[in-house]
């Protein structure tokens, strides 16, 4: 155990804990606010649901990671069973989970915003400084060394067919280009906030307590007064034995989309927007496997290296745009998603290694038939979102589907297999596309998943139009801020963890001016 | 009782019923026993082709199978673990599974052809609690199997030996 960390489920009795400030959750806003508060000399409090597992614990398989480093096993659905969600829940949150990929907000983006919601990031506010900040502090760079042949496959084929294309900014430091990201860096390579601002934060003197569930915030005449919490058990659940409560100046939620906004709703905070849990984004992402003579070996290498935005903005805003990445091949990430049982799916499992993979990533929130989903708690108080799929979006994903086998074929691919249900290997891209034409684009059919949550406690000028405000500060509750990725307006058409960075670096600059 | 555990619950009833049957009950007691009588029948299914010709192996392969599955379940939220208690309990009853596959006989007795019918039944099923049910169990089941470093020798993936 390290010093300043307390494990909760150890707690044999109930605890009561005092901060000048409060952090709940410790990802990609939890982590950076930790460091930064800390640094200005407050007396912090981190929370964490998961487990503080580190390098020595990440043993590279999915089936100690899974269960240990995700939400739900890595098994959260939406409420319909529809999308598959990947969101860690540990020390780092999705940080210590994702892929690496950092990536500025796009400029299109931050002019919706403005244009939407009244979100000015320009001129005194612009967040170019805090990107620079974010990528010094977190060594985010150019990825440096040739993509593996999955990612190489996708810049192949974008060079093919004359696509836009671009190399990676990765969070790392000293990486030996494993291709474990997922499972927790076994080498503290991944700049994660595990690794980086939280020990910071713990030797500035922050107090770190994981294992811990947040169940409620206490408020009166517009001021959080204090919080509930209870331990989780072995398996992340719950438990109802013993009870944590804090009380502190200010209460920063940094729970992630879908967990920070089920925090504000379970407390029944203040909502006059209306807006408190709803359009929750997911960048709904579709798949596509292909078969190559010569190997991939998608599990080793860098996981993501190469993106193409050739889709992302669409002249014509009634089609959905989409973003082309790649996804690291694991067993279990992909026995769990190719389709078919039996013989079948065997013979599919066997070529795991000659399989290449793309992913296209649905750039959601933009247009009135893609509005998100609602986060809703379940009989033990948990979240669970309902995310509907408009017809809008499932002809996005068609055409997606139809590009990525353009690209694969493109690319030398031999057979193409769009993930979907009615669907099977394509020897061709004139054999493919006729059949994609026809797939039956409908939930539970055509296999949909999601690495990014986004909004649900959006920011926004007016506070009839959001949650909080463009600083992160609630709009009703004085002493309470938002910091994560639940604050997005929109998605972004970008992997989001660098937005998170540098729009938490940000405010807590300005958080700490106002509270100093 | 929520919704799903609702249809759940009223089509084992329903099914019942229209066999002119009642006293269709569902246990929580049982939930353990009904849920690896379940995957005893379908395991051996979705993994046909990718279990080894060895008998002896293969059912080494699905004990390590069922055991990584009765570890895993206490993650997922209790929700999700009360509708994976309420599908199994309907699979273990004869009764509901009459309607379900058809087959008089047990699910066990049933060919592998036969199961993998019923799973893809229930794929094209009208209901979506039966739809949600396959991809549930699929999901579960293969992650299960291939989340085991003894499984991986048919698809030649070796994690590297860093730490």
């Amino acid at each position: 155990m390290t010093a300043n960390h307390l494990d909760a489920s150890q707690f044999t009795a109930n605890q009561h804990f005092t901060a000048d400030i409060v952090i709940i959750g410790s990802g990609a806003g939890g982590g950076i606010a930790a460091e930064q508060l800390t640094n200005a000399g407050f007396n912090v409090l981190l929370l964490e649901e998961g487990a503080y597992y580190r390098s020595n614990d990440f043993v590279m398989e999915e089936r100690w990671a899974y269960p240990n480093l995700y939400q739900e096993g890595a098994a959260r659905k939406t409420q319909d069973k529809s999308i598959g969600i990947l969101q860690g829940r540990t020390v780092g949150g999705s940080t210590t989970v994702n892929w690496t990929t950092s990536i500025r907000t796009p400029p299109s983006t931050l002019d919706y915003w403005h244009s939407e919601f009244g979100l000015n990031f320009t001129g005194e506010n612009d967040l170019a400084p805090f990107f620079q900040h974010a990528e010094q502090r977190l060594s985010i760079q150019p990825w440096p060394v040739p993509p593996n042949a999955n990612n190489a496959k996708l810049q192949q084929g974008c060079e093919a067919l004359g696509w836009q294309y671009t190399v990676i900014n990765r969070n790392v430091n000293g990486c030996a280009n494993l291709g474990y990201c997922g499972m927790g860096c076994p080498i503290n390579a991944k700049q994660s906030m595990l690794v980086s601002t939280i020990p910071t934060a713990l030797s500035n003197g922050a107090r770190l307590i994981s294992r811990l569930s947040v169940r409620k915030l206490l408020w009166q005449d517009h001021q959080v007064t204090g919080l509930e919490a209870v331990p989780v058990d072995a398996h992340f659940q719950p438990r109802s034995d013993i009870k944590v409560t804090i009380a502190a100046t200010h209460y920063i939620v940094a729970g992630g989309a879908i967990g920070s906004a089920a925090l504000l709703l379970r407390s029944a905070v203040p909502n006059p927007s209306g807006r408190l849990g709803k359009h929750t984004y997911l960048h709904p992402t579709v798949i596509s496997g292909a078969l190559f003579a010569d190997d991939i070996n998608g599990h080793s290498g860098a996981p993501q290296s190469i993106y193409s935005d050739q889709f992302v903005w669409p002249r014509d805003n009634n089609v959905a745009g989409y973003k082309l990445e790649v996804p690291p091949i694991h067993p279990v990430l992909m026995a769990t998603k190719l389709i078919g049982t039996g013989e079948a799916h065997a013979a599919l499992m066997a070529q795991l290694n000659k399989l290449q993979v793309c992913i296209a990533l649905q750039r959601d929130g933009f247009h009135p038939e893609s509005q998100g989903g609602t986060v809703l708690l379940d009989a033990q108080q948990q979240p669970v979102l309902d995310y509907p799929i408009t017809d809008y979006m499932w002809q996005g994903m068609r055409q997606a589907l139809l590009s990525m086998a353009e690209l694969q074929f493109a690319a030398g691919a031999k057979q193409v297999l769009p993930i979907h249900h009615d669907a099977k290997l394509y020897s061709s891209l004139p054999e493919a596309k006729a059949a994609i034409e026809q797939l039956p684009m409908v939930k539970l059919r055509q296999t949909v998943v999601s690495a990014h949550v986004m909004g649900g406690c959006n920011m926004s000028v007016n506070a009839n139009n959001g949650v909080v405000k463009q600083n992160g500060r609630h709009h009703q509750l004085q002493n309470l801020s938002v910091f994560d990725g639940s604050i997005l307006p929109t998605s972004l058409g970008a992997n989001p963890q660098l937005t998170i960075f540098a729009l938490i670096w940000r405010n807590c600059q300005l958080l700490i001016k106002e509270l100093m | 009782m929520d919704r799903r555990q609702f249809i759940f619950r009223g089509l084992a009833l329903g099914i019942s019923a229209s066999l002119g049957i009642t006293g269709w009950q569902y246990y929580a007691s049982e939930s353990d026993s009904n849920r690896d009588w379940v995957l005893s029948a379908l395991l051996p299914a979705l993994l046909y082709g990718a279990l080894p010709k060895d008998t002896t192996l293969a059912q080494h392969e699905l004990a390590r199978t069922q055991t990584a599955i009765t570890d895993f379940m206490p993650y997922l939220p209790v929700s999700q673990q009360q509708e994976l208690a309420d599908l199994f309990a309907l699979l273990a009853n004869r009764i509901s599974q009459l309607a379900l596959s058809g087959h008089i006989t047990a699910l066990p007795q049933l060919s592998v052809n036969q199961r993998l019918a019923l799973l893809a039944s229930w794929r094209d099923s009208y209901l979506l609690v039966l739809q949600q049910a396959y991809h549930g169990l699929r999901e579960l089941l293969y992650g299960a199997y291939y989340g085991q470093p003894e499984h991986w020798l048919p698809i030649t993936y070796t994690a590297p030996k860093f730490c």
